[in-house]
């Protein structure tokens, strides 16, 4: 379903209908989530997230403009909660808990699945270790293919910064491939 | 394959093995239910709010220039000087005069002008019997003075008053 066809559902889910509250949830929930699991790790601060995604929707709505991409609506939502979120988490007086959290926090955060294909894949666990500045720029980018000025809209920081991040992440990434994994990574 | 190419693969692989948990739609439902609930709930709530919000702009200002009867401030009621002789008019009149002299002055001295003007009217009030004849013998010999001291350390008040209003 494409943003056009979501929009008429999404108003009405935001006055109250409930199956249209369904569709818009299945139609983007996968999006949404993956968003915030690349960007997030604790298992519970995703759905957290990913819930307060869906507040913000229904409540944001009328603030939306019809002009623009709906899913770019809808990560700057996400992106922005994420960023809220961070903001806390660092405030947190559990900061000693936390320390211990993040020890297991690697194994803990999804499945199995993830944690097999992490060792498969030795990009995947690279772009897991870049700052969350970097690697923003790296998922909304290669993820969600937009263009550096769209991520410097949404990130609300000047483009010559997302270049800067987006350099300074691909960097990081060859030399750490380089080293690693060199014999497959032909650049 | 350039690293881009390698990247949006990666990612595009991850993300196909990332699957959102089915009991948060639970939880996000009922989030959902929650706002719907509220929002419902709100609209009749929302018109009390805007109600009051309207009778507050419509009763400030007026408690703001109708309530502080100038006049008040110095004799507490009208009926202060309704005992003696007066009436509502003439109340009226020194009110009159009071917002005249709030207009022509600078705050600090209105704020001392009343200040002078409330203990001469407590001063007149004490010498003035209930058919508003005045007895000066009434005060002591200090309050006489003071008496006399008020009037003129308000004569430069009036002046400014009075001056300013005929031009």
């Amino acid at each position: 379903m494409n943003d056009k066809e979501l929009l008429p559902w999404l108003e009405k889910a935001t006055l109250g209908d409930e199956s249209a509250f369904q569709l818009v949830y299945q139609a983007t929930h996968q999006d949404v989530y993956r968003t915030v699991a690349f960007l997030v790790y604790n298992k519970q601060d995703i759905e957290d997230i990913v819930n307060e995604v869906y507040m913000r929707m229904w409540r944001s709505f009328h603030k939306y403009d019809p002009n623009r991409p709906f899913r770019f609506w809808l990560h700057g939502i996400t992106i922005h909660l994420i960023q809220d979120w961070k903001r806390k988490a660092w405030r947190r007086i559990r900061l000693f808990e936390r320390n211990r959290q993040m020890t297991c926090e690697q194994f803990d955060w999804t499945d199995r699945t993830v944690l097999q294909f992490e060792m498969q894949h030795e990009l995947f666990r690279l772009i897991r270790q870049l700052s969350y500045k970097l690697r923003v720029v790296i998922i909304l980018r290669y993820f969600h293919d937009y263009a550096l000025e769209e991520i410097a809209d949404m990130l609300q920081i000047p483009v010559g910064t997302v270049k800067s991040r987006h350099h300074l992440a691909l960097k990081e990434l060859r030399k750490r491939f380089e080293i690693k994994g060199g014999d497959e990574y032909v650049y | 394959m350039s690293i881009d190419k390698e990247l949006r693969e990666e990612l595009r692989h991850m993300a196909d093995s990332m699957h959102c948990p089915p009991d948060l739609y639970g939880r996000v439902r009922r989030s959902y239910q929650h706002y719907v609930n509220e929002k419902r709930g709100r609209s009749p709530m929302k018109k009390r709010m805007l109600a009051g919000i309207v009778a507050a702009v419509i009763l400030i200002p007026s408690a703001a220039f109708a309530s502080p009867y100038l006049a008040d401030a110095i004799f507490g009621s009208s009926a202060a000087i309704e005992q003696r002789g007066g009436t509502k008019e003439d109340y009226q009149v020194i009110e009159g005069m009071l917002q005249t002299a709030k207009g022509k002055l600078t705050e600090d001295e209105f704020k001392e002008y009343m200040k002078l003007t409330k203990q001469l009217m407590q001063l007149k009030l004490k010498i003035t019997d209930q058919n508003g004849n005045k007895h000066m013998d009434k005060l002591t010999n200090e309050e006489q003075k003071q008496f006399e001291q008020l009037g003129s350390k308000l004569a430069p008040y009036f002046e400014k008053i009075n001056g300013t209003a005929k031009p």
